[in-house]
């Protein structure tokens, strides 16, 4: 295949030393900053000589075992994640389906493609105080809504109950994304080859059938990449949880994400610049871990799943072969 | 993509960091930070040269968060054609909290960009003028203004305390933001039987033991005292003995825990509307829409003129002021200099012309006097506030439609007198907002008195730094 | 059989019409911000401040001169968070672009462990990189300037991931090595054959990258104090004020005003999303 023995593995340096040249340049030193903070005392407004600590991990140490409200923040973001990412992936799946299912031929497909991304035009700032104006207390349209329907039998404070502020914190997050995953599912699913839906189609089989033979198997990359980000996504969530209830976090910790508390501690009034730091290589370390897994268990199944795929086009290309 | 949007709000984390490492790079050599090119090549000699005669302008750094003191600075130039002097500015909002990581940078990397005159807003003053950041503010004695021109220009004790470090001023107003009691006269009538303030202001107070009877009257006729419990809370904060902190543990005065009861028994006999302030309800009880009619609501002169007076709707003329039954100061601008200033003559007397225009000039022509009648802008009448100086209130004319003609500075003088500013800390913004979350969570029933306290003390550990006592 | 087919067609009929009564539900959820937004525009603050309303009002000539009276100037805004943004997006999608070919195309001893090292870049917080970054940018002057916020876009592991993903799935080293007999260079076949393979996938990465870049808030908010220098968000934030005397009006217009052009340059790419691009480059 070779032409002439040009060694092509060149290119693949060439072509990635913009990237690296970048990281290098713009990331890489003010990450090592960051996590070389973490093991010092610096703390304060103004500069004092900055000292490693004589136990360096004594900031590690504090945040895991003395402070309740980082621990809180990581169960918070746990089930922030979970309650929105799971109904998130499913609507924008669903979506994916409809939207490419030939069948269906659904009518101005477009224009609703255009409209559900919307949500994430828009700043978090601006959805922020839209939510808390529409969930208001003791006045506001969701209360009068309520009331006029009869569903409640007097104004819920629905921002000082740590469910209803938790569930709505989920809402907007997955209103927000929905869009974004579906998008890219549906770019995920155009890059199926058509005639796996094609001998799907011959073979007769339902919608279902040829969404979770056919579209969902060959979605794994995609899903892959979407998980993935997605929950570090999650980890890191903080527009919403620091700007829509007062204070951030709130109530009673109730949405305080990891985020949201590694600001607090560099901007509430004591810049613990050490302790955000820690808090934040934490949270490196969580999203390694997590997403190592992931990826590792999800490749393995992935290489077995390209392998019978091939088997399977085979076969389909031979039985239309015979067919023909 | 996720990334995108946290990356971006992240980014705000190093900002302040930055002011630390800006610290250490100055110390380590040259690196004074000049944003590019700046277009004024006029103001590149300004060093202090023995000869007075050049007719560049000196040029101030003017950092502010609103275009509030900008814009004064232009009616400072329209006023004083003859001031050799231009205004660089740069605002930068406090949303998000952008403004304070900023100033902090620039405070920190000196040089000739550095601010020279600096605003600093009642939430973090304090950082400023006796905090962290003190020791970038210069004395206004250094500046040439003197202990004896703030006697004499009447400014309000709590103003001085506030804008004071060791006794040494490096701050000051040109509002005063002590606060009253802003109450309806037809509801006043209906249940004391007068709406005359000097009547009123001995029903309600003083003391909280005299308003909660007030409220139990009121409530007989069907009508609430206040709209919410953070209306109480402003009046509350500000009348304790001592602040947040006392020797660097986190101390909660009886007259703050007490706010727990009050508005507990505020929310259990319903005379309020259980409101939260800055909300819809909140509004609509300043027009008597609400769940049952509001008597009245706690707040200087701004609350009057910059909220409720587009918000009283069909009660305009309702509305009467007197003073509340607690001294209490809710918000203000004050305004302090760059230290270095004092290093360049021209420099500092221009600083000091400005600040003094604007915080001590009691005459027609300073700026207190427009700001009082709303004078501003020529020809237009503006907004009417209450100023730092109690000499310009005296022969300013406060006199406005929604209060049915009262002179509200009748009550502002005595209401700035009366308010405290010995209590603050420089991390009250966040302590009181995890003070007022508990609260509601003891009020809403969600957890009793002493575990409210608890989880209050823990969280001000977990996310300050600061133990309790 | 007929039969079944009519019951199927039946089915689906009622199956359609569910699929449509939730797409405009969500089409509507959508839309509402956007429409609260335009029509708080139109409202004077206390008015914005009562509650929230779904008809216009008549206050906005009021609002525009309170916006003009704040210095607020939307061309310049305009054009300063364009450069931004269209910048930072070409790059963004550009060279992801590049190093995902270089990922999934070449086959070089450190691929695997580059590509490693790309996903670990990608799980570190934000916050993490954040800390050092503007004091970087301090001691290299570059504050009140644009490189910093266009450069560091090069370098997006997220989007690189994404294109190797799609490359993975759509791209046959087949059509590449054609390419090659036909005495194509690795650039030319990577400009003129590969990148119109992967415009579905460039162009729904530019528009997020697009969005993200032109509603930044922070960066631009501490980089940038010269005035001339402003992006759109960053002039809206400076119309919030204090919180005692805020125009809410005039800032759901700044608002309002600075999510136009984004909505004409979403749709503009969006039509790559619509048309659902050929998949004539995909692998037999």
């Amino acid at each position: 295949m070779r032409r002439k023995g040009v060694n092509y593995s060149k290119y693949g340096y060439i072509f990635s030393l913009p990237f690296i040249f970048a990281f290098l340049v713009f990331s890489l030193y003010p990450i090592l900053y960051t996590a070389a903070i973490g093991f010092t005392n610096l703390q304060g407004l103004i500069p004092k000589p900055i000292q490693v600590l004589d136990n360096p991990f004594q900031n590690f140490k504090d945040l895991i075992y003395h402070n309740v409200a980082f621990r809180t923040s990581l169960t918070n973001t746990a089930i922030l994640w979970i309650t929105n990412f799971i109904p998130q992936i499913g609507l924008a799946l669903l979506l994916a389906a409809w939207f490419t299912n030939q069948r269906l031929k659904i009518r101005g497909q477009g224009a609703f493609k255009v409209m559900l991304y919307m949500p994430n035009i828009i700043t978090a700032s601006t959805i922020a105080v839209l939510f808390s104006t529409l969930f208001a207390y003791p006045m506001g349209p969701v209360n009068s809504l309520f009331e006029m329907m009869g569903w409640s039998d007097g104004p819920i404070f629905f921002l000082q109950d740590k469910t209803t502020a938790r569930g709505i914190v989920s809402f907007i997050q997955f209103w927000m994304w929905y869009g974004n995953t579906m998008i890219i599912l549906v770019a995920g699913v155009m890059g199926i080859n058509p005639a796996l839906f094609e001998s799907a189609a011959i073979d007769g089989a339902n919608g279902f059938q040829t969404f979770f033979r056919i579209t969902l198997p060959s979605l794994r990359t995609i899903l892959l990449y979407v998980l993935i980000v997605s929950m570090i996504g999650g980890l890191q969530m903080f527009d919403i949880p620091q700007l829509f209830i007062v204070p951030s976090g709130g109530p009673d910790n109730a949405t305080l994400t990891t985020s949201v508390f590694i600001y607090g501690q560099a901007f509430k009034g004591s810049y613990l610049y050490n302790r955000a730091a820690a808090a934040s290589m934490i949270m490196f370390l969580i999203a390694a871990i997590l997403s190592a897994v992931l990826f590792y268990i999800m490749r393995d199944r992935d290489a077995a799943r390209i392998k019978k795929e091939e088997k399977k086009l085979r076969k389909a290309a031979k039985a239309a072969a015979r067919g023909a | 993509m996720k990334r995108y949007l946290t990356a971006s709000t992240a980014i705000l984390l190093l900002t302040s960091v930055l002011a630390a490492c800006g610290g250490n790079n100055s110390s380590s050599g040259n690196s004074s930070p000049s944003p590019s090119p700046s277009p004024s090549p006029s103001n590149s000699n300004a060093s202090p040269s023995a000869s007075n005669t050049s007719k560049d302008k000196v040029t101030i750094n003017l950092w502010a968060f609103t275009d509030e003191i900008p814009n004064m600075s232009e009616k400072y130039k329209a006023t004083h054609p003859d001031a050799n002097v231009e205004f660089k500015t740069t605002i930068i909002a406090t949303t998000d909290g952008a403004y304070q990581p900023a100033l902090d940078q620039a405070l920190a990397a000196g040089g000739k960009d550095a601010p020279d005159i600096y605003a600093a807003e009642a939430a973090f003053v304090l950082k400023y003028t006796q905090g962290d950041a003190s020791d970038y503010a210069a004395n206004y004695a250094d500046l040439g203004l003197t202990d004896q021109m703030v006697k004499d220009a009447g400014i309000a004790q709590y103003s001085v305390d506030i804008g004071s470090k060791d006794g040494q001023l490096k701050g000051l107003g040109y509002q005063a933001t002590g606060g009253s009691f802003i109450y309806r006269r037809s509801l006043a009538k209906d249940t004391f039987g007068t709406d005359d303030p000097a009547t009123i202001k001995n029903e309600i107070g003083p003391g909280w033991d005299k308003f909660f009877d007030a409220a139990a009257k009121l409530k007989a006729k069907g009508y609430g005292i206040v709209s919410g419990d953070g209306d109480i809370w402003h009046a509350i904060e500000n009348s304790s003995d001592k602040g947040w902190l006392v020797d660097g543990k986190l101390h909660i005065d009886p007259k703050r825990e007490a706010f727990l009861d009050l508005s507990k028994k505020l929310k259990d006999n319903g005379f309020h509307n259980d409101t939260q302030d800055w909300n819809e309800a909140w509004f609509a009880d300043m027009s008597g829409t609400g769940k049952q009619p509001i008597f009245g609501f706690f707040g200087p002169a701004w609350l009057i003129n910059y909220v409720m007076k587009d918000q009283v709707k069909d009660t305009n003329g309702d509305w009467a002021v007197t003073e509340p039954p607690t001294g209490f100061f809710w918000g203000g601008t004050w305004l302090l200099a760059n230290k270095d200033v004092a290093k360049n003559d021209a420099k500092k007397e221009a600083v000091a012309e400005f600040i003094k225009w604007v915080t001590l000039d009691t005459s027609d022509t300073g700026l207190q006097n427009y700001w009082a009648n709303g004078t501003m802008k020529d020809g237009e009448q503006g907004t009417k506030d209450s100023v730092a100086s109690a000499v310009v209130m005296a022969k300013s004319n406060g006199t406005i439609d929604m209060l049915g003609g009262q002179n509200m500075f009748d009550v502002f003088v005595p209401a700035n007198a009366n308010a405290s500013g010995k209590n603050l800390t420089q991390y009250d913004e966040s302590i009181n907002s995890l003070w007022r979350d508990q609260v509601r969570e003891y009020t809403a029933g969600n957890k009793n008195r002493d575990k409210a306290i608890a989880d209050f003390k823990q969280q001000v550990k977990d996310q300050l730094n600061i133990d309790s006592e | 059989m007929a039969n079944m087919e009519r019951s199927g067609t039946v089915s689906r009929g009622i199956n359609k019409t569910m699929i449509y009564i939730v797409l405009i539900f969500l089409a509507l959820l959508s839309i509402l911000p956007f429409w609260i937004m335009f029509v708080n525009a139109t409202r004077s603050t206390p008015e914005i401040q009562s509650g929230l309303s779904l008809l216009p009002s008549t206050h906005l000539s009021t609002n525009w001169n309170v916006l003009l009276d704040k210095s607020f100037d939307p061309i310049r805004g305009f054009f300063n968070s364009l450069i931004i943004s269209g910048a930072a997006t070409l790059l963004t999608v550009y060279f992801s672009s590049l190093t995902a070919y270089g990922l999934t195309v070449y086959n070089w001893k450190m691929r695997q462990s580059f590509f490693t090292f790309i996903m670990c870049v990608m799980m570190i917080p934000a916050q993490a990189s954040a800390i050092g970054f503007y004091q970087f940018m301090y001691k290299l002057h570059w504050t009140n300037n644009f490189l910093p916020l266009i450069l560091p876009a090069i370098a997006a592991p997220a989007v690189v991931f994404f294109m190797r993903q799609y490359l993975l799935a759509t791209l046959s080293i087949e059509m590449v090595e054609a390419a090659r007999i036909d005495g194509s260079g690795e650039f030319y076949t990577f400009n003129r054959i590969v990148m119109p393979i992967m415009v579905p996938a460039v162009a729904t990465q530019a528009i997020f990258a697009f969005v993200a870049n032109w509603n930044n808030l922070f960066m631009p908010l501490i980089l940038l104090t010269q005035k001339d220098k402003y992006t759109l968000p960053v002039m809206v934030s400076l119309l919030r004020g204090d919180i005692y005397k805020t125009e809410f009006g005039s800032i759901y217009l700044g608002l309002a005003l600075t999510t136009l052009p984004l909505f004409v340059i979403y749709f503009l790419l969006s039509r790559y999303i619509i048309a659902g691009v050929a998949l004539g480059g995909v692998k037999e």
